[in-house]
């Protein structure tokens, strides 16, 4: 047994008929203006269709895209951050050791080279030297450095021929 | 691969360090007589920067080039002659080293050699040579790395402070050895 709404429902998208359809709408007050409100109510559903009908998105696959980076976003975003490091804390004391070790043992090596009384190789060295032995028989050869800042080699002659005073000219 | 990448521009960087060490350098080698006279002359500006140890080493008021020269090496192999008019020094450069340059010397008066020497003339420490008497006089060879800018600034590399500097200087010797 359907109810007068129900009925009025169906009549408004004319799924009434036969006598089911005449005993309502004889059962109507006034069949006109109900059939003024059942154009309305078919005018109104016409346009709801129309307006409501699915816009299609011109650029879908973009917004889709956008959506799963903010999702995948948020779900990082709220995982707790357990990713794992290669620099732990005892592989980073174990590389410092290995440093320190590896500085101390090049440095020891680089310095050792020099040994303790060698000359040293910024200042200037003299390999040999040798005077005329006919003419300066008495001759003797030192060498020297300086005790200023100037790093000053000397090399120092003694007993070599004294010449006259016109041996300065220019 | 980025490991070895940033090794291989650590060793070249050094490598190209040290090379950049061995750039041209001025040898100047100058004939100087040193007198004691009661108005001296003012000190040849070659000499300024060691003025005091010559007074020191020597006990003369004035030093008077009478003979020099000003020799650009750039193969370190070169040779020139620094001549007055009676003493004439010939300086024979036989190749660069870390240090400096590796000089024969040769002191001719006239055509007699006086003296000979073989020395490594470090850019950092001049070379003075006392030679004979002359009149109240004395005759030195000076022999001197001229300092321009550039040389100047490596001096400081030259001349390590401590012996961390000195092993570190070692270090950049080794790699420079290892790629030439």
């Amino acid at each position: 047994m359907k109810t007068f709404e129900e009925k009025w429902t169906a009549w408004l998208d004319e799924q009434l008929s036969g006598k089911e359809l005449e005993e309502f709408e004889a059962s109507l007050p006034d069949l006109d203006a109900a059939r003024a409100e059942k154009r309305d109510a078919q005018k109104l559903g016409a346009f709801l269709k129309e307006q409501l009908a699915a816009q299609t998105l011109s650029n879908e696959e973009f917004f889709n895209h956008q959506l799963r980076e903010k999702i995948a976003r948020e779900r990082e975003e709220d995982q707790p951050r357990t990713r794992s490091s290669w620099w732990t804390i005892p592989r980073l004391v174990w590389c410092g050791a290995t440093a320190l070790a590896l500085f101390l043992f090049t440095t020891f090596v680089f310095l050792s080279q020099e040994q303790p009384g060698e000359q040293s190789e910024y200042l200037t060295q003299i390999l040999n030297s040798r005077v005329d032995p006919g003419a300066n028989p008495n001759a003797t050869i030192s060498i020297f450095e300086s005790k200023t800042d100037n790093k000053v080699t000397v090399l120092w002659t003694e007993g070599l021929q004294s010449l006259p005073a016109d041996y300065a000219a220019k | 691969m980025p490991l070895k990448a940033v090794l291989l521009a650590i060793c070249f960087a050094l490598a190209t360090g040290t090379a950049s060490l061995q750039g041209a350098h001025t040898v100047w080698s100058g004939l100087v007589i040193a007198e004691n006279v009661p108005q001296p002359a003012p000190i040849p500006s070659e000499l300024t920067k060691f003025e005091q140890t010559l007074k020191e080493l020597f006990g003369y008021n004035q030093f008077e080039v009478i003979g020099q020269s000003n020799k650009t090496l750039k193969t370190g192999e070169e040779d020139w002659l620094a001549n007055s008019k009676y003493f004439a020094l010939h300086v024979d450069a036989r190749g660069e080293n870390d240090a400096g340059y590796t000089l024969n010397l040769k002191l001719y008066k006239e055509k007699d050699v006086l003296l000979e020497t073989d020395a490594n003339l470090s850019k950092s420490s001049p070379l003075v040579i006392k030679g004979p008497q002359v009149g109240s006089g004395q005759l030195l060879l000076v022999l001197v790395v001229k300092e321009d800018q550039q040389s100047a600034r490596h001096r400081r590399h030259a001349e390590p402070a401590n012996p961390i500097k000195a092993g570190w200087y070692r270090l950049r010797r080794a790699v420079h050895n290892v790629f030439h």
